[in-house]
């Protein structure tokens, strides 16, 4: 019986370091887009109700929500965004961050591309700019999924014309 | 037998479950084998799990689009433009059968204007019949997409000439939209007239909040503040029973929010 017992222990061990393995090796995270913590950026004491669980924005089949809607969203960004005008400056900018379940925001990142879909750098006085716009966004609405409190991952794509903010995404 | 395959290939464009016999069907083992390595994956798109199960797909048969198609979704719906498009454009070089939805999504998701019109005209000079795909939700066809596109480029009247033409092929059916979409272009084009024409007929097919607050807003042009007032109080009103353009996923073309309605 002991021996049947250690057999079934040893098997259940190997079996779960090896998917421990498997995920490490993964080129992927859990999710697709999952944001880690990151010291560098990151607050410390950024609160979420189960990292484990986040979710995307859409999952709850209400889309982006801010308060007074995306019209209020915008207004707010684009009164505080000051053009840096340079005909090089053209393409998107996304910033993607977490929403917490009590509508709080951190652990933002950002990708940009040129007008191709190449990855493009664009000038730090946008970026900048932008980041801090949207870490001064303060009136998300914090979602509930099955009457659940959720954290999620919500996103903002910037598309840019000569330096100009010319369209909010999505 | 071609028939039945014509309808199965669009279904697969559209990400739903590949019926692999049609790969089997065409002699093509290994398409059909690594159709069938996937054919039951009830993974969510985001994990880790649904993207390995279609690199597996891909170590089986290197040529099978439907896999760079369905693990190029999660980046699509997470807004990473420059790996969704590293995706699409595989599938696409695979099987051109992708490029509606490839066409749609660059409007829809990224407002790629240039590059929707690119897909889509290269669509048109590929098919005979205006038979060229819709939206990923379906409720416009390409050729409306097309011509919103130039509309957000400036190219009011080239939008309108496209629009007015599709409407009047016999062999085309109407879609939830088109008639708002037609009047708001007009609208903008300062065609009031026209704009009312065509917004009143989409009060016919389906009344939106967006719908009312033009026809208001053509009233108050005209001086009619009556009815600019009724207009606008049913805008609001529809508005707030949810009767307005929505998309969980991104703001729809031409969307007017309650603000608006009850600011002008």
């Amino acid at each position: 019986m002991k021996l049947v017992a250690f057999l079934y222990l040893t098997i259940l061990l190997s079996t779960n370091s090896s998917c421990q393995i498997e995920n490490n090796l993964s080129k992927y995270s859990r999710f697709i887009g999952d944001i880690d913590f990151d010291g560098k950026y990151d607050k410390q004491n950024f609160y979420l109700c189960s990292e484990k669980e986040i979710v995307q924005y859409h999952n709850d089949g209400n889309g982006l929500e801010y308060k007074g809607e995306k019209f209020a969203l915008q207004a707010e960004i684009l009164s505080k965004f000051k053009s840096v005008l340079d005909t090089s400056q053209n393409g998107l900018i996304r910033i993607r961050f977490i929403v917490n379940c009590k509508g709080e925001t951190d652990r933002f990142r950002v990708i940009s591309m040129d007008e191709s879909y190449n990855e493009k750098q664009f000038n730090n006085k946008i970026t900048d700019q932008l980041l801090s716009i949207c870490k001064e966004l303060k009136a998300w609405m914090p979602k509930k999924m099955d009457g659940k409190e959720v954290d999620y991952y919500q996103y903002l794509i910037f598309k840019f014309k000569d330096g100009n903010l010319i369209e909010i995404l999505p | 037998m071609k028939a039945i395959l014509l309808i199965l290939f669009p279904l697969l464009a559209l990400g739903q479950t590949p019926n692999c016999n049609v790969y089997l069907y065409n002699k093509d083992t290994s398409q059909y084998l690594a159709c069938k390595s996937v054919e039951q994956v009830n993974f969510y798109q985001y994990t880790r799990q649904y993207q390995e199960k279609f690199d597996k797909a891909i170590e089986i048969c290197p040529y099978f689009a439907y896999a760079y198609n369905a693990k190029s979704t999660a980046y699509l719906k997470s807004g990473d433009f420059i790996n969704w498009k590293k995706l699409i454009d595989k599938a696409i070089s695979l099987d051109e059968s992708y490029l509606d939805y490839r066409a749609w999504c660059r409007f829809q998701f990224f407002r790629d204007y240039k590059g929707a019109i690119e897909d889509i005209e290269y669509l048109q000079s590929k098919h005979n019949t205006i038979n060229i795909g819709y939206s990923a939700g379906g409720e416009y066809h390409l050729i409306v997409a097309k011509a919103m596109c130039y509309s957000a480029l400036n190219q009011k009247e080239k939008a309108i000439s496209i629009m007015l033409k599709l409407f009047s092929d016999s062999t085309y059916n109407t879609e939830l939209y088109d008639f708002y979409q037609l009047g708001v272009t007009y609208f903008q084009a300062k065609d009031y007239e026209n704009a009312a024409k065509y917004l009143t007929k989409q009060v016919g097919i389906y009344d939106i909040a967006e719908n009312k607050y033009y026809l208001s807003k053509i009233a108050q042009i005209k001086g009619e503040t009556d009815i600019y007032m009724n207009l606008k109080n049913e805008a609001i009103n529809l508005y707030k029973s949810k009767k307005y353009l929505f998309d969980p996923y991104t703001e729809p073309f031409n969307k007017i929010y309650l603000s608006t309605i009850m600011e002008e």
